[in-house]
């Protein structure tokens, strides 16, 4: 078993708008270790998202490889991409993203329902999720009865009920108030430290950056490393 | 929580919205269950022919007349088991404006030859018995509220007694029950020997005979010879089976069949129109959702399933309801048209119809909407910031 | 109120502009619609025809007499005496001969085969004497000549000819095991009259056994008010047993049971059907509704009023349904009118009738489809006038 959790090589991501052909990024090499928390600051238009779609599997790279866990990912068909996700990877989103007609514990339970777990294991997971999260007495609420940061939390539950390996988060703080988003982010530490989460992290806030172990800037599509920490 | 919970949770977000849609089907399977029925009664006569059962007419037309001693020397064809006959008095109790079946006939013979008529074997010994007896349909006895042992007056739009009343006393000895609820019982029976003793003209002659073969095998060669028996006398006659002549009979009411079933289809496509619309609009604003499920790890097979699921539940709760509504609609059909086009039931047939185009519904109003969402792009769903 | 004019006016142009973004949708409706104005139109046509044809057969001056309580003439019986009595009467009209314009008629059932469905079908042969052009009028022979007294030849209504086999001109035919020849065609004004073959009554009674007596005996009568004269004149002799009724009124009558029928089946039915068409009209103008709510709030935060917001989705609701309306109509003629249809009359015969669409019809149908409209647009219309102002601020 190597160290590396992803590691990506060459790759290039390239779309079509109208007739043009945008370039997003070229022979792009990257590592991302277990257990790191890296955080990917960089313009607009730089290509963060699209790198962050593309270790998620949602999206297929138009040259290159990549690998996650040994395993080779670009090759993979959509279906197959489908079943990776559900075991190996939770999205954090800016906008939270939770279905609005179920409870914070229906939410979380969604990504259970593509296991095989019978009902009593899935209430248990999301259970404990919901405690990790310190949302355990609004399990019963609806998103509209939560704050931003509650329902965050809800989102992070969700991401983590079926145990990932990986975390990614879009902006997962863009949308609070600095108090909140300290406590969000916290959390993420957390989850990295002490349960051993991978996690990537697409910000352009810098205060939000700190809290990851490293930061790279992306810019037009490629990397420059700048260490905070150690 | 568990995927239908996920279906019925989706379904129910707008809920107005799935209401009104509802409703529409509902009002789809109401109409057709109605119009199905009403069909029902209509082919009742043709459904219910026994298949080796043929009716004797004049040839020239059946509102005509043939001598009574036709009877007897049908009896001698080969092939033929049991011969009745029977005359139309074309009867009213009280109100003319009330339709049914006043039929003078020969007790015996015609009760034996229709054995779906189920008569109470005391009730029947009373009818044989006594000259003046009147036995009655269900639906004619319900009709009127009559009882065994009421005195019945009927009078008659064609005839007139010999003494120049016009009405004709009768004591009911028995009630008959159809030996299923598609038998129609808008009728009454009594003695012809009765009638043709008391009315003014008409003489020995009969309306028609009822032959029962030996099998239905036996029904094309005993046509051929009871019509040649009769053939170039003053009284031609045309044999044909029960069920030709009953589909004879409603083709004359017209189209009516195409009728009901372009009603039908139109209320349909009109429904499928605003299902299938309805899905596409909550598809196309569930885009996010779609795609944030596909994120979780839903396959877009899973997706494709969940889209038709929705659109299966709303034909099923709203073409369970319309069903609903046809089978009480039903009953009040019964009693508004009293049996005068046959006896409006709500069949199994009819159900299990309904239950197919509840399923041929919820596919076709599902399927492009489940398709698109199948095929909904993540990145492009997801990636608009 | 200028202004407000030019808001609404402004609004609604938006509105109405904006339905192509909407157009699966919109056009859902319009069909749906359109569905249920054709249903409907086609049962009032085909109730209006029937009933015009039934109407149309029979004149208000001249009486059919029937024997009493017999309902319809293929029940009834009248003697050669009784036919004698009438002809003293008072009441009823004398030709140039100084006789009463008397006919009296037999009327029997025999089987034809209907071109369309190639099945038999019941058909009336009518036995008439030489007096019965005199006694009924607006009969007119349009094809060859009228029968002789005495032969055994017959002449065929227009609709017969059109709708049953074997009837041509010069044709011979066999009907109650007897040929004859077809030597004319006659019309009567698309009424009842032109279903019937007619032939010569004492012919028909030799042939059908029935000695001297007839069924009907129509009189024409001085004028439509001696028709109470002829009643009293009968009721008054215990030997004539008869009911006495205008030819018109006779057959308005006879009509009204199909007519009612059709008009039963027909307006529950489009009203079923509305109900539905009007949950779709909902579904489609709240949708619409919800399309524009950012639009609909951000125009209320300038400062547009309620009012032109309420206006506008009334618009698009009526417009909507109107087109529906107006397409359902035009499909309903180019489908229905003018297409014969045959069924069921009284005597168990056939009644030939066309559908009938009036402009009046059409109105009904387009009424229709505009209360649809109004019932599916006021309520969205009410709920986008009072559009909360915080829905131009809301992330989607």
């Amino acid at each position: 078993m190597t160290d590396a959790l992803i590691v990506i090589k060459d790759a290039g991501k390239r779309y079509m708008r109208g007739k043009q052909s945008v370039q997003i990024f070229d022979h792009l090499d990257m590592t991302i270790p277990r257990q790191d928390f890296v955080a990917i600051m960089g313009p607009s238009g730089s290509g963060k998202t699209t790198l962050l779609n593309l270790l998620g599997g949602i999206d297929r790279p138009s040259g290159g490889v990549i690998e996650f866990d040994g395993k080779r990912m670009d090759d993979l068909n959509e279906s197959k991409l489908a079943a990776f996700r559900a075991g190996n990877v939770g999205f954090i989103f800016q906008f939270y993203n939770l279905m609005p007609m179920l409870t914070a514990t229906q939410n979380v339970e969604l990504p259970l329902l593509l296991t095989k777990l019978g009902p009593k294991a899935r209430r248990e997971r999301v259970n404990t999720a919901l405690e990790i999260v310190g949302l355990s007495d609004r399990a019963r609420h609806k998103p509209s009865e939560l704050s931003g940061g509650q329902q965050q939390r809800v989102a992070i539950a969700r991401a983590i009920v079926s145990d990932p390996k990986l975390l990614l988060c879009d902006e997962p703080t863009g949308d609070l108030d600095r108090e909140t988003a300290g406590e969000i982010l916290s959390m993420l530490q957390t989850l990295n430290r002490d349960f051993g989460k991978t996690i990537v992290m697409v910000t352009h806030d810098p205060e939000a950056a700190r809290y990851a172990k490293r930061v790279l800037h992306l810019d037009k599509g490629h990397f420059s490393e700048k260490d905070l920490r150690q | 929580m568990t995927f239908l919970d996920l279906v019925r949770k989706n379904l129910f977000r707008k809920k107005l919205r799935t209401i009104l849609t509802v409703v529409a089907i509902v009002i789809a399977f109401a109409i057709f269950g109605v119009l199905a029925t009403f069909q029902n009664a209509l082919n009742a006569g043709v459904d219910t022919a026994g298949a080796d059962r043929l009716m004797v007419t004049n040839k020239i037309n059946f509102t005509l007349q043939m001598p009574v001693a036709y009877v007897q020397r049908t009896r001698s064809v080969e092939g033929v088991k049991l011969v009745s006959h029977a005359d139309w008095f074309g009867g009213y109790f009280r109100d003319p404006r009330i339709f049914f079946a006043a039929i003078a006939v020969d007790p015996p013979t015609y009760l034996d030859i229709y054995p779906e008529y189920q008569l109470p074997p005391k009730h029947r010994q009373a009818f044989l018995s006594n000259r003046t007896a009147l036995v009655a349909g269900k639906a004619v006895a319900d009709q009127f509220g009559w009882k065994v042992g009421d005195r019945i007056p009927l009078k008659s739009n064609i005839f007139q007694q010999m003494d120049g009343s016009d009405s004709w006393d009768f004591t009911l000895a028995g009630i008959i029950k159809g030996e299923s609820a598609r038998i129609d019982t808008n009728f009454v029976l009594f003695h012809y020997d009765y009638f043709k003793g008391t009315r003014s003209f008409g003489g020995d002659t009969i309306g028609w005979m009822i032959i029962q073969t030996r099998s239905a095998k036996d029904n094309a060669r005993v046509m051929k010879e009871v019509d040649s028996l009769f053939a170039n006398s003053p009284f031609e006659t045309e044999t044909q089976t029960e069920q030709a002549f009953a589909k004879a009979f409603i083709e004359q009411a017209g189209d009516l069949g195409f009728i009901i079933t372009a009603v039908v289809g139109s209320a349909f496509a009109t429904i499928l129109l605003i299902a299938g619309n309805t899905m596409m609009l909550t598809v196309r604003e569930r885009t996010n959702e779609i795609a944030v499920m596909k994120t979780l790890g839903f396959a877009s097979e899973r997706i494709f399933a969940l889209v038709i699921g929705e659109s299966l539940l709303l034909a099923v709760i709203g073409g369970a309801l319309g069903v609903f509504i046809a089978w009480l609609s039903s009953f009040a059909l019964q009693n508004a048209t009293g049996g005068t086009f046959g006896p409006m039931t709500f069949t199994p047939g009819i159900a299990i119809w309904s239950v197919v185009l509840m399923g041929l519904l919820g596919l076709l109003t599902g399927w492009l909407p489940a398709v698109r969402a199948m095929r909904i792009n993540v990145v492009a769903a997801l990636g608009g910031k | 109120m200028g202004r407000t004019l030019n808001q609404i006016a402004a609004v609604t142009m938006m509105n109405l502009r904006s339905i192509p973004g909407r157009l699966w949708i919109s056009l859902s409706t319009v069909v749906a619609v359109a569905l249920v104005t054709s249903v409907l139109l086609a049962f009032l046509a085909m109730a209006n025809g029937f009933q015009s044809t039934v109407q149309g057969t029979g004149a208000a001056d001249v009486a059919v007499m029937l024997r009493k309580g017999s309902g319809s003439e293929l029940n009834s019986t009248i003697s050669r005496e009784q036919a004698l009595l009438l002809e003293d009467a008072p009441g009823i009209a004398r030709g140039a001969d100084g006789k009463a314009l008397v006919s009296p008629e037999l009327y029997v059932v025999v089987d034809g085969i209907k071109k369309s469905s190639r099945t038999k079908a019941n058909l009336p042969l009518r036995g008439l004497s030489a007096r019965a052009d005199q006694v009924r009028r607006g009969v007119k022979v349009s094809a060859g000549r009228m029968f002789r007294s005495g032969t055994n030849e017959l002449v065929v209504g227009r609709a017969v000819s059109r709708q049953f086999e074997g009837f041509e001109l010069g044709r011979t035919i066999k009907l109650a095991s007897q040929k004859w020849t077809v030597v004319g065609e006659f019309e009567a004004g698309g009424s009842v009259f032109e279903s019937e073959i007619w032939a010569d009554v004492a012919l028909l009674q030799g042939l059908y056994q029935r000695g001297s007596t007839v069924q009907t005996v129509r009189a024409r009568l001085r004028d439509p008010t001696s028709l109470a004269e002829l009643k009293k004149f009968s009721e008054s002799d215990p030997r004539l047993k008869l009911d006495v009724q205008a030819e018109n009124a006779y057959y308005a009558e006879q009509g009204k049971g199909m007519s009612d029928i059709i008009l039963y089946l027909g307006w529950p039915l489009a009203i079923a059907m509305s109900l539905g068409a009007l949950a779709g009209a909902l579904n489609t103008m709240y949708a619409s509704v919800d399309a524009r709510m950012r639009e609909i709030a951000t125009l209320r935060a300038i400062g547009f009023g309620g009012a032109p917001a309420f206006v506008g989705t009334m618009a698009e609701s009526l417009l909507l349904s109107v087109i529906g309306g107006v397409v359902g109509a035009i499909a309903t003629f180019l489908l229905f009118d003018g297409i014969s249809a045959a069924t069921l009359g009284s005597n168990f015969t056939q009644v030939v009738f066309s559908l009938k669409l009036t402009p009046a019809l059409v109105l009904q149908g387009v009424i229709l489809s505009l209360v649809i409209g109004f019932a599916g647009g006021v309520f969205p219309a009410w709920r986008a006038a009072r559009a909360p102002l915080l829905a131009a601020f809301k992330e989607r």
